[in-house]
């Protein structure tokens, strides 16, 4: 008898491990990771984060002057919203979205 | 009479996608000869064009596998370099999130392993507690592939107290199935007669061909970066350096399952020494001239980087040599001898992160006839 078996009846009987993703959603630990989201109302313009993005993904917005990011590039790992000085970029907890030229 | 049966060089998903030519006499293979450089994305001179810091993300994404062992290693580099101490504390988050990396590298390997071999259930089962891995680096790094934490000169995230209940339990969970896998490992009669006596590495060819990691370590050779040139935590950290002595695939497989549970320990150990303190210093960013070569323990093997710097805020020469080039010296010795029908599972064996979706030319040499198969085709004479 193959010695897997026990394992398999076992789980046969078990709920799935998997979520059923879209309609169940789990939680998001604290902290993560998600999309960037620039404040604009907040922003002093002292393009810090310009500096800190490793992707060259933020770039100076011509109608508001302030920044925006192309998120295209990002790779969200929130290095601009560790170096903002009034946390006007946060990441957020959104991780579904689609892009081509994407800016936030 | 031999055949030649290139394989490659289409391997979407390796990350050095390589061309193998086998020729083989009938069933049986006689000579290799492998062929690399498909995969040149010019990583080494975009170093040179960023600045240390933003290279770190960029040594992230050498490999998404190993990605904190690659951005340690950038950073022990760079602070070799520059001259600067991270702080304990940085340390030990460092090693234990480079430990889950190990662990849910090997839990991966082992899913593909048993794919490769027809054995899917087991593959569903590795593959289920390897989750139990990423939400943990979730948990401690914000994200599940990509932990973005290292920086020069310590780490830009803290594992908090409340974190660690939640992952010894985890861990506590995961100790009991990569249990439960050794053991099958070890006994099954469908993974013994795949991988036993196949593609056998002996001591000598792996001293001669400089193997390296789990392959080595699989031969006898008691090899590992992390005891032999301590970095980080490890000196202070018990742990076994795992080896067997048959060389074959089956002792790759059991060495990698038996270090899952060192990487357990490991992680425990650190979770309950982590000492407090600050996670960073600053740093200043521009390296007098100096040079400096930094080694460690990838779950692959060795993996080496060599920096040079010139007095700027950008490196002039970074240097990256990868586990997986470090053992395709060694392949041959693994394939001569061995069938067409092992080459799946005896290239995976090194684990050098294959995707296997690729197509081969069968060449008939006295006819010159040439006809292309996939490797669904492939895949299914070899059962
Ligand atoms: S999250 Fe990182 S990559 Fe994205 S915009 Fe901020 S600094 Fe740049
Ligand atoms: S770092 Fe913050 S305040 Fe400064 S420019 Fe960027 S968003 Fe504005």
């Amino acid at each position: 008898m193959p010695r897997i078996l026990p394992k398999v009846l076992q789980n046969l009987f078990r709920k799935p491990f998997t979520v059923k993703y879209p309609y169940v959603k789990r939680e998001l630990p604290k902290g993560y990771r998600g999309r960037p989201a620039i404040d604009r109302e907040k922003c002093i313009r002292c393009w810090l984060c310009i500096r800190a993005c490793p992707d060259r993904a933020i770039s100076i917005d011509r109608g508001t002057k302030t920044p925006s990011i192309w998120l295209g590039r990002c790779t969200f790992c929130g290095e601009c919203a560790e170096v903002c000085p009034t946390k006007a970029i946060i990441m957020t907890e959104e991780f579904e979205y689609t892009t081509l030229y994407n800016v936030t | 009479m031999t055949f030649v049966l290139p394989v490659g060089p289409q391997h979407p998903s390796l990350k050095e996608p390589e061309f193998f030519r086998f020729e083989v006499k009938g069933e049986e293979i006689v000579d290799v000869d492998i062929r690399l450089g498909y995969a040149h994305r010019g990583i080494e001179e975009a170093f040179s064009r960023r600045n240390y810091k933003h290279n770190v993300y960029l040594a992230e994404r050498i490999c998404g596998i190993c990605n904190v062992v690659h951005s340690t290693t950038y950073c022990q580099t760079i602070e070799q370099l520059a001259g600067i101490e991270p702080p304990e504390r940085a340390k030990y988050i460092r090693t234990i999130i480079m430990e889950l990396e190990r662990i849910h590298s090997h839990l991966l390997w082992l899913g593909v392993a048993a794919h490769q071999i027809g054995f899917d259930t087991l593959f569903m089962l590795a593959w289920r507690d390897r989750e139990e891995v990423m939400d943990m680096r979730e948990l401690i790094s914000g994200g599940r592939v990509h932990s973005a934490t290292n920086t020069i000169g310590g780490v830009r995230r803290n594992v908090k107290l409340e974190h660690i209940p939640e992952m010894l339990r985890r861990l506590d969970k995961l100790e009991k199935s990569t249990g439960y896998y050794a053991d099958l490992w070890g006994s099954d009669r469908t993974i013994l007669a795949r991988c036993s006596k196949v593609g056998v590495l002996s001591k000598d060819d792996a001293v001669k061909f400089c193997a390296v990691g789990p392959v080595a370590r699989a031969s006898n050779l008691k090899l590992d970066i992390r005891r032999n040139d301590p970095y980080g935590t490890y000196e202070a950290l018990s742990f076994d350096v795992v080896t067997e002595s048959e060389g074959d695939v089956w002792a790759r497989g059991t060495v990698r399952l038996r270090e899952i549970l060192e990487s357990i320990r490991i992680v425990r150990q650190a979770l309950h020494e982590l000492p407090s303190g600050p996670l960073r210093v600053p740093v200043e960013l521009k390296i007098p001239p100096n040079e400096t070569l930094e080694r460690t323990e990838a779950p692959r093997g060795e993996l080496v980087y060599y920096a040079r710097s010139n007095g700027t805020e950008t490196p002039e020469r970074i240097r990256v040599r990868t586990p997986t080039y470090g053992n395709f010296a060694s392949m041959k010795s693994m394939f001569i001898g061995g069938t067409v029908a092992e080459i799946p599972i005896v290239m995976w064996s090194i684990d050098p992160c294959f995707g296997c979706n690729d197509r081969a030319t069968i060449l008939d040499a006295r006819t010159g006839k040439v006809s292309v198969v996939n490797f669904k085709q492939l895949k299914r004479w070899r059962r």
